[in-house]
């Protein structure tokens, strides 16, 4: 008997240092208000984008009572583990939204503050960020973000690639029209050496979104005819001239858009501004020696010049942060006009954005001739509204893009699957 | 009034207890695990199978709707249909291959010890190495199955990866491939533990080689049968890695199975509620099938 209640005994002491050791941790993290505030603030490839890590310093030596501790996670499961994080109760108090379509979602769930008694606190005029809030501005009035960065889709190309062809380099304002063309006229040579005019990339996006370049359509429309001329654009361009890759290789080796293009294999490529500072990057190392030019996207005969599809990535305060007053301080400062032309030197798209902006992104070291031009758009389309069942659409849309690309349905069947699914996942 | 006991029988009820204590005490951090990590976590998906939930707010009664739902969902009958495709040929194909191999390699053959290895050696090579070389071999144009199968003299060799009728059999292939080796290692254990006496008493009777895999070693194998059948038929419906590396349930939805319908219900559309009531579906099959094999093997070991 004696030793069972001393078993019993060793038992209970076992399990009350376990549950200890649990207390303890939640407590430390309260002692912190007597010294500088520090607050965590995640993200994603923080190493890769000089531009934030200077903005962070910046701060830190602007504000010496805050400290920033930056959580950093992989940018490819960003938004499946900063969901996790915040159901789980995480003490995160800046957050990036990397999937701004996302928003929606973490405001239903109550995890985001609304920062409209700050703006008016601290008299922040929002139409400087050109009516990117808007996307951040729930049903019910609630501003849960404010853009930090922002970005569109331009058309990159390759200099050498258009000298060599004799082709002048495209202008600001051309249609879908002229970029098949044009890729057809640059396309040369065959097998492992050969050069292609263009490359489209296997997200869904890089036919989609010139269906919602016009501003009208998006992507929730349940009725997506719309996308019809481009697919058969880049259909033609894969199937009979054969200027872009093919997608099946793409899709199944798995080919990272930059590759092809830092190599000098392509000669024009739509992408997001955010390659702009890969390009940069890999060329101050060596890695890529790229003679490149950037130009506003091509727009559709019926849609005017400077039409733009993109996204902004906002930055939040998570709602159970207890440092919500810092945590502000430090997204203040970084959509403040002093933080974002600090930005915008190392060729990041502040969402705040301006001639002057515009400017000092052109100017950054490394940018091509001509960027501030290229870079002028009159009106960006959202790739993808922060609306409900948005990722939903969004995973449907792209299963039936890759089996149009593969030819496994055509272009009508494609189309009307998208719709019936499109019914299917949000009602009628 | 206590009813006295005599001092042998109080020593014995003594240690009876303080033999079940010691025991209790034993399994307890096992079970400690087991409760915090799998059995809360299995009732409460069990209980989220009839509700509403986006992982935050407040949990909805929702009755069966979700499984309602689910059944008029086109992409969950579609998983539900390829992961019985898979099911039944990865089993099928596995087991045959794996003791066609066990015997071939259970002689006295020069290097055999080489080729046992190299058999087992995909099961030990991780799944997202072997994801990246599988999918450089299914290239649909210079990859080197095709090239293979062009030199054979098939003109239009199939996309595999990058078509929707030949994804799953190339899904399923990789699995085969994979999972072969280590059920070769079980059933070549279970053919060493087969008499020789018995195959000696065959000759006698004037057996044959087909006989004697007929009448002596399958019938032998018996329980290595059930151990593999089990284990393939669970693995094969919990499969999800092997083709979250190779297809991501792609093209289109050609390759999804129960198991990336789930997360994709729990991760993409923050519906746990429709991801437990799937798991729910897929627990089921599961546990059905398992208790029709236990039936089974009971009665076929009391025959024997």
């Amino acid at each position: 008997m004696k030793k069972a209640c001393m078993l019993l005994l060793v038992l209970a002491t076992a399990f009350s240092l376990v549950f200890a050791q649990g207390s303890s941790e939640g407590s430390s993290t309260k002692q912190e208000t007597k010294g500088p505030v520090t607050i965590k603030f995640s993200t994603w490839d923080y190493e890769l984008d000089p531009g934030l890590v200077n903005l962070v310093n910046q701060f830190q030596k602007d504000h010496p009572d805050i400290k920033i501790e930056v959580v950093e996670i992989d940018s490819s499961s960003y938004t499946q583990k900063l969901s996790i994080m915040l159901n789980g109760g995480s003490d995160v108090d800046v957050i990036m939204i990397k999937d701004a379509d996302t928003t929606k979602s973490l405001f239903d769930k109550g995890q985001l503050t609304d920062l409209r008694s700050y703006v008016q606190k601290d008299n922040i005029d929002l139409a400087a960020f050109n009516g990117l809030t808007k996307n951040f501005t729930m049903p019910d009035g609630s501003l849960v973000g404010l853009p930090i960065r922002s970005d569109w889709y331009i058309m990159y190309y390759n200099k050498d690639i258009f000298d060599k062809a004799g082709v002048p380099y495209p202008s600001n304002d051309w249609t879908w029209k002229e970029f098949e063309e044009t890729a057809k006229k640059l396309t040369s040579g065959s097998g492992q050496t050969k050069t292609y005019g263009a490359h489209i990339h296997t997200w869904q996006a890089c036919v989609q979104n010139w269906g919602v370049q016009d501003g009208k359509h998006t992507i929730m429309d349940k009725e997506y005819s719309f996308f019809k001329p481009y697919y058969e654009m880049v259909l033609r361009m894969q199937n009979d001239d054969k200027s872009i890759m093919d997608y099946a290789t793409l899709k199944t080796s798995n080919i990272h858009y930059s590759s092809p293009f830092l190599k000098g294999q392509i000669g024009m490529m739509p992408m997001g501004t955010w390659f702009m500072r890969t390009i940069i990057g890999k060329k101050n190392t060596g890695e890529s020696t790229i003679n490149w030019g950037i130009a506003t996207l091509p727009h559709a005969e019926d849609v005017p010049q400077g039409y733009t599809v993109g996204s902004a990535t906002p930055i939040a305060i998570n709602a159970a942060s207890k440092k919500k007053d810092a945590a502000w301080e430090f997204i203040k400062f970084v959509t403040s006009e002093e933080g974002t032309a600090q930005y915008a030197r190392d060729a990041a798209i502040p969402g705040r954005n301006s001639e002057k902006v515009l400017a000092n992104i052109a100017q950054a070291e490394g940018m091509p001739e001509g960027a501030s031009d290229a870079l002028k758009v009159t009106n960006i389309s959202f790739d993808s509204p922060c609306v409900d069942h948005v990722g939903d659409i969004n995973q449907m849309l792209g299963e039936e893009h890759s089996l149009i690309m593969l030819g496994e349905l055509s272009i009508d069947q494609g189309i009307q699957e998208m719709n019936e699914r499109a019914q299917e996942i949000l009602g009628n | 009034m206590k009813k006295p006991h005599t001092i042998a029988e109080r020593r014995q009820i003594s240690l009876n207890r303080h033999n079940t204590l010691v025991g209790l005490s034993f399994i307890l951090p096992n079970f400690i695990g087991f409760a915090l990590f799998i059995l809360i976590p299995v009732i409460f998906s069990f209980i989220l199978s009839v509700c509403k939930w986006d992982g935050f707010t407040a949990i909805q009664f929702v009755g069966l709707e979700n499984f309602s739902n689910i059944f008029k969902d086109r992409v969950f009958k579609a998983s539900l249909q390829h992961t019985i495709i898979f099911t039944i040929f990865s089993v099928v194909c596995t087991m045959s291959l794996s003791l066609m191999l066990a015997i071939l390699l259970n002689r006295k053959i020069r290097g055999v010890n080489f080729f046992r290895s190299a058999v087992f050696f995909p099961y030990v090579a991780s799944v997202v190495a072997v994801g990246a070389v599988w999918n450089a071999m299914f290239l649909k144009d210079g990859g080197p199955v095709n090239t293979m199968l062009q030199a054979l003299g098939v003109s239009n060799p199939p996309g595999w990866f990058a078509s929707t009728k030949w994804a799953l059999p190339g899904v399923i292939i990789v699995s085969i491939w994979k999972n072969m080796g280590y059920f070769m290692i079980i059933y070549l254990a279970a053919l060493q533990d087969i008499p020789s006496t018995l195959y000696e008493a065959a000759v006698i009777d004037g057996a044959n080689g087909w006989q004697k895999f007929r009448n002596v070693t399958f019938p032998l194998l018996a329980p290595a049968h059930f151990f593999v059948f089990m284990m393939l038929t669970i693995n094969s419906f919990k499969v999800f890695d092997l083709i979250w590396v190779l297809t991501d349930g792609g093209p289109g939805i050609a390759t999804k199975v129960l198991a990336n319908y789930i997360y994709d219900r729990a991760f993409v559309s923050w519906n746990y509620g429709y991801s437990s009531a799937a798991s729910m579906i897929l627990f089921l099959i599961i546990g059905t099938i398992t208790i029709i094999q236990f039936t089974v093997q009971k009665k076929f070991d009391d025959v024997m």
